[in-house]
C-alpha cells in the first residue's frame, strides 16, 4: 500500500461512525426523558407538601392559655380538656383513645387542638403558586375568610409521622400506616425468604434440570411472577382471610381479632406475591456462581451440602439479598391485594402483633386521594414522601449488607 | 498445513546441507587431481576453498541452534536437526582430509616421485559416489540406501590396502623416498578416512528415519584418529 | 514401553474404558495404566477427549447430565464406578487441580484448612496448613499474611494455593487439568518444578496442551486424538522422552511436530 494513503479515509467510516454518534444521542435521549419524568414527579409531590394555608380557628388558642398550647404542661392541657369538652364527649374519648392521664404531652396537645381549637385549613395553594402569585392569592384569602391566618405549612412533619389517622387532613398521621408497612413486611421477609430462597437451592442444586416435572414446575414459577397482583389478594381473600381464619384471626393463639383480615393474612399474601419472583433471582445469584468454586469443593471431597452451605450460598448470597431486596421494596409499594385482605381505611391503634388489623403507607395515599376535600392530596404527598423514604432507606440497608458481604468474599 | 516457518527452514538447512557437501566433494576431487598434475596453485586453492567449508559449517550450525531455539522441534524435526550437526562435522572433516592432500601436493612439489595417482583417483572417486549417494539418502531419509553404502567402503579400503603396500615396497627400495613416501601413505590414509566418514553420515540418515542410533561398525573400522 | 518398565502396581488402570455424554462416545476403549510417583502427561487436540478421562479419574463428570461409562478404573484393584463406591470418597483420596486457579474466596489459612476439617481432621491444623503450604512451595511467600484472601495472591502464587489445598486432604493421586494454561512462563516453570518435586510422594496426571510442558515435566506420556467418529482414542502411550524423539506413531508425529490438522 502506498504510504500517503494508509491514514486517510477508506469506505464508509465517517458514515459508520456517525451512526455510532446518533445512537449515543439515542440513548443519551432515553436517559435524560427519565431523569425528567422523575424529577417532573418529586417536584409534584413536594409541590402538594408545602403550601401557603388559609386556617380558620374556631377557638382562638390565645383564649386558652397565656402561652402556646405546645409550651403548656400536659396537666394544663388536661385542665383545658377538662374545662372546655363536655364530660360525655370526654369519656368518648377516653373509651376510644386513652384515659386523659394516660397521655403525653403531644398526644394532649393535638386533642385541645381537635376538639377545642378546631383549626380548619380554608384553603391550600401548591408551593411554587404560593411562591410565584402569592400577593394575588393572599388578597383572594382576605375577600373569602378576613380572619384566616395565612402561612406557610409543611405537610410532612415529625408529627405527621406520629399522629394517629383522622377523618381531619389537619389532624391525620401517618403512625399506623408506617407500622403496619413495616409489620407486613416483615412477616414477608420472614416467611418468603427461607422459603424462596430454599426452592432456589433445590431447583439450581439438586433438582435434575432435564427432567419434565422439574422444567414444567420452572415454567409455571416464571409464569406466577407475572401474575397480577390483584390475583394473589383474591387468594389472599380466600385461603386466608377465609379459609384459615382460625389462624391468621389468631382465634387458636387465644388472642382472637375478630376476623381473618390480619397483619398475618396481608403479610402472607404478600409473601406469595413475591414469592416467584424472590425465587427466580436467588436462582439467577445461584446461577453466577462459578462452576469453578463448586468444581473446587468437590474435588476436595466435600459433599453436595458442604459446598452449598460453605461456598456457593455465601457467594450467592449478596446477589440473593439485592433480589430479595428488589422484590420486598415491591411488596411495599403494592396496594390491591391488601384492599382485598382487608387493610382499614381507618383504624386508630396501632398494630400491636401479627393479629392487629391494619393498614399501610400505599392503601393509605390511595384512601386520601379519593377523598373530595383538596387537603387530604397535601397529606397523601407527604405520605408519598414517608413512603419514599422508606423505601430508599429498605434500599440502603440491602446495599450496606450486600457491600460487607462481598467484601469478606 | 502448520509450521510453514519451520519446515522453510528445515529446508534452508537442508539445502546448506548439501551445498556444503559438494563444496567437499569437488574439493576432494580437486586435491587429488592437483596431486596427480602437481599443481601447486590447485593445491593453493583448495587449501583457500577449506576456509570456506567451515564457515559454512559454522553458519549451518548456528542456524540450527536458532530453529532449535525459536521453533521448539519435536520428534522427527528434533532428529534432522541433531543429524544435520553430527554431518556437518564430518563434511567438514572430509573438507580438512581434502586440505591436507593438497598439502601433501605443496610439500612434493619439485620432488621427484612417483605417484599411484590412478588409485587416489579411484579412492577419491568411489569416497565422492558414496558421499553423493549418502546426501541423497540423507535428504530423502531413505534408510534401505543408507544401509547399502558403508558396503563400498571395502572397495576404498582395498585400494587403500594395495596402495600401502605399493608404497612401503617403494620406501623399502628407495630409502631416501621415506619422507616423501610417508606424505603419499598420508594422502591415502585421508582418503581411506573420508570413506569412513561417509558411514558416518549413513548412520545419521538412519537415525532421521527410524530413530535408531546404531553403528554401521565395518571390520577395519577404525575409531576416531 | 515395555512391559517390565511398569511397575506391577499401577496407580490407576483402566480397563476398556469408555465414556459418553449423552449418546456421544467422547472416548474409546482407553487402556491406560498410570505409574504411581510419576508424573503422567496426557496430551491431545481439543476434544480428543483428554480432559474428560482425567475428570472421569475422580468422577467430576458424575456432575454432568448424562454422562455414563463403560469399562473399568481400577484404583487399588477397585473399579472407582463400582456401585458401593462413594465418588466423595474418591475425590479424598484422588485431588484436582483446575486450569484457572481457583481458591476459594476465604483467607490462605482457611483454604488449607477447610478440606482437611470438612475431611473430619482432628489433628493440629496449623501443623497441617504449614506441611501442606511448604509442600507447595508457598509457605515463604505467604508465612506473615495467612488472614490474607486467597484471591489476592498473583496467578501462580493462587494455583500454588489450589495444590497446597489438594495436599492438605491428604491424596494420594494429584490430577491436574491444564494447570498453566493461565500462567505466565515463569509462574509455569515454577509449577512444574513443584510438580517434581510433589511426584516423590505423590501421583501426578497433568493434561496439558502444551507439548513443551509435558516434555519438560512428565515421565509418562499418553497422547490422545479423535477417531473418524469424534471420539477420543488413546494412540500411544509410552515415556516421555521415547515419545517426543521417537514416536511409534504417524499421528503422534504429526501431533507432536506441529503438523497435525
Amino acid at each position: 500500500m502506498n504510504r500517503s494513503v494508509v491514514l486517510s479515509e477508506t469506505g464508509n467510516l465517517s458514515v459508520r461512525h456517525q451512526w455510532g454518534k446518533f445512537f449515543q444521542g439515542l440513548f443519551l435521549f432515553s436517559t435524560v426523558i427519565g431523569l425528567i419524568v422523575l424529577g417532573i414527579l418529586i417536584v409534584t409531590v413536594v409541590d402538594k407538601t408545602f403550601t401557603l394555608v388559609a386556617v380558620t380557628n374556631k377557638v382562638d388558642p390565645a383564649t386558652l392559655a397565656d402561652r402556646p398550647l405546645e409550651e403548656l404542661s400536659e396537666e394544663e392541657l388536661r385542665q383545658i380538656l377538662r374545662e372546655n369538652l363536655r364530660p360525655a364527649r370526654l369519656r368518648t374519648i377516653e373509651r376510644d383513645q386513652a384515659p386523659l392521664d394516660e397521655m403525653n404531652q403531644a398526644d394532649l396537645t393535638a386533642l385541645v387542638t381537635t376538639e377545642i381549637v378546631k383549626p380548619t385549613t380554608r384553603a391550600s395553594y401548591p408551593l411554587f403558586q404560593s411562591l410565584t402569585r402569592r400577593a394575588e392569592i393572599e388578597a383572594e384569602i382576605r375577600s373569602e375568610y378576613p380572619d384566616a391566618q395565612i402561612y406557610f405549612k409543611a405537610w410532612l412533619t415529625w408529627d405527621f409521622l406520629q399522629r394517629s389517622m383522622s377523618t381531619k387532613p389537619d389532624l391525620a398521621g401517618v403512625r399506623q400506616a408506617v407500622k403496619g408497612s413495616l409489620w407486613i413486611i416483615f412477616i414477608t421477609i420472614l416467611v418468603a425468604f427461607p422459603i424462596g430462597v430454599g426452592a432456589a437451592i433445590y431447583l439450581e442444586e439438586y433438582a435434575d434440570h432435564r427432567s419434565r416435572i422439574n422444567r414444567i414446575l420452572q415454567t409455571n414459577i416464571e409464569n406466577l411472577a407475572g401474575v397480577p397482583s390483584i390475583i394473589y389478594g383474591i387468594l389472599g381473600l380466600a385461603v386466608f382471610v377465609r379459609t384459615l381464619a382460625l389462624i391468621t384471626s389468631g382465634a387458636v393463639f387465644g388472642v382472637d381479632a375478630g376476623s381473618g383480615r390480619t397483619i398475618l393474612s396481608g403479610g402472607l399474601t404478600m409473601a406469595l406475591l413475591v414469592l416467584p419472583i424472590l425465587i427466580i433471582s436467588s436462582q439467577e445469584a445461584l446461577r453466577a456462581v462459578p462452576r469453578s468454586l463448586r468444581e473446587a469443593s468437590y474435588a476436595m471431597g466435600a459433599t453436595r451440602w458442604q459446598t452449598i452451605w460453605h461456598h456457593v450460598l455465601p457467594y450467592a448470597l449478596p446477589g440473593i439479598l439485592t433480589g430479595t431486596i428488589l422484590t420486598v421494596s415491591r411488596a411495599l409499594g403494592e396496594t390491591a391485594p391488601l384492599i382485598l385482605v382487608g387493610a382499614s381505611s381507618l383504624i386508630n391503634k396501632d398494630p400491636q402483633s401479627v393479629f392487629s388489623f391494619f393498614t399501610t403507607l400505599p392503601f393509605q395515599i390511595y384512601n386520601w386521594t379519593v377523598r373530595p376535600q383538596p387537603e387530604f392530596r397535601n397529606i397523601a404527598a407527604a405520605a408519598i414522601l414517608v413512603l419514599l423514604a422508606v423505601l430508599l432507606s429498605l434500599n440502603a440497608t440491602a446495599i450496606v449488607l450486600r457491600n460487607r458481604l462481598s467484601k469478606r468474599i | 498445513m502448520p509450521r510453514a516457518t519451520l519446515d522453510r527452514q528445515l529446508h534452508q538447512i537442508q539445502d546448506e546441507v548439501l551445498t556444503l557437501g559438494s563444496m567437499v566433494e569437488q574439493a576432494l576431487v580437486k586435491s587429488v587431481d592437483a596431486l596427480k598434475r602437481r599443481d601447486v596453485t590447485a593445491a593453493q586453492q583448495v587449501i583457500r576453498g577449506d576456509q570456506a567449508v567451515n564457515e559454512k559449517r559454522y553458519a549451518i550450525e548456528n542456524g540450527i541452534i536458532a530453529v532449535v531455539a525459536t521453533q521448539q522441534p519435536m520428534a522427527h524435526d528434533l532428529r534432522f536437526l541433531a543429524a544435520v550437526l553430527e554431518v556437518i562435522i564430518e563434511l567438514e572433516r572430509i573438507g580438512d582430509y581434502a586440505k591436507g592432500i593438497a598439502r601433501v601436493c605443496q610439500r612434493l612439489e619439485g620432488v621427484e616421485i612417483p605417484i599411484p595417482s590412478r588409485d587416489f583417483e579411484r579412492m577419491a572417486e568411489i569416497t565422492v559416489s558414496m558421499l553423493h549417494r549418502s546426501l541423497s539418502a540423507f535428504v530423502k531419509e531413505d534408510a534401505s540406501l543408507a544401509h547399502r553404502i558403508p558396503d563400498e567402503d571395502e572397495q576404498v579400503d582395498a585400494l587403500y590396502n594395495s596402495v600401502y603396500h605399493g608404497l612401503i615396497t617403494s620406501m623399502i627400495q628407495h630409502p631416501e623416498w621415506i619422507d616423501h613416501s610417508n606424505l603419499l601413505l598420508w594422502v591415502a590414509h585421508n582418503l581411506e578416512r573420508a570413506a569412513d566418514r561417509v558411514t558416518n553420515i549413513c548412520e545419521r540418515t538412519v537415525f532421521i528415519a527410524t530413530g535408531e542410533l546404531l553403528e554401521m561398525d565395518l571390520d577395519d573400522y577404525e575409531e576416531t584418529e | 514401553m515395555s512391559e517390565q518398565n511398569l511397575s506391577n502396581h499401577f496407580a490407576i488402570e483402566t480397563r476398556n474404558l469408555n465414556l459418553f455424554y449423552g449418546n456421544f462416545r467422547a472416548v474409546k476403549d482407553v487402556n491406560l495404566q498410570i505409574v504411581p510417583r510419576k508424573i503422567t502427561a496426557i496430551i491431545g487436540p481439543s476434544g480428543c477427549g483428554k480432559s474428560t478421562v482425567l475428570r472421569s479419574f475422580n468422577r467430576m463428570n458424575d456432575f454432568v447430565p448424562g454422562f455414563h461409562m463403560e469399562g473399568e478404573i481400577l484404583f487399588h484393584g477397585k473399579n472407582l464406578y463400582a456401585p458401593d463406591v462413594d465418588p466423595v470418597q474418591v475425590r479424598q483420596y484422588i485431588g484436582m487441580v483446575f486450569q484457572k486457579p481457583n481458591p476459594f474466596p476465604k483467607s490462605i489459612y482457611e483454604n488449607v484448612a477447610w478440606g482437611a476439617r470438612i475431611n473430619g481432621y482432628k489433628g493440629n491444623m496449623d501443623e497441617l496448613v504449614e506441611g501442606a503450604l511448604r509442600a507447595a512451595a508457598l509457605w515463604d511467600e505467604v508465612k506473615d499474611n495467612l488472614k490474607k484472601s486467597g484471591l489476592s495472591l498473583s496467578g501462580g502464587q493462587q494455583q500454588r494455593l489450589c495444590i497446597a489445598r489438594a495436599l492438605a486432604v491428604k491424596p494420594e493421586i494429584i490430577l491436574m487439568d491444564e494447570p498453566c494454561s493461565a500462567l505466565d512462563p515463569i509462574a509455569t516453570l515454577k509449577i512444574e518444578d513443584l510438580m517434581r518435586e510433589l511426584s516423590e510422594n505423590y501421583t501426578i496426571i497433568i493434561v496439558t496442551h502444551n507439548m513443551q510442558q509435558a516434555a519438560r515435566a512428565s515421565d509418562y506420556t499418553a497422547f490422545f486424538t479423535m477417531d473418524e467418529d469424534r471420539a477420543g482414542v488413546m494412540v500411544e502411550y509410552g515415556e516421555t522422552s521415547q515419545i517426543f524423539t521417537n514416536p511409534r506413531d504417524k499421528r503422534t508425529e504429526d501431533y507432536i511436530t506441529g503438523r497435525f490438522g
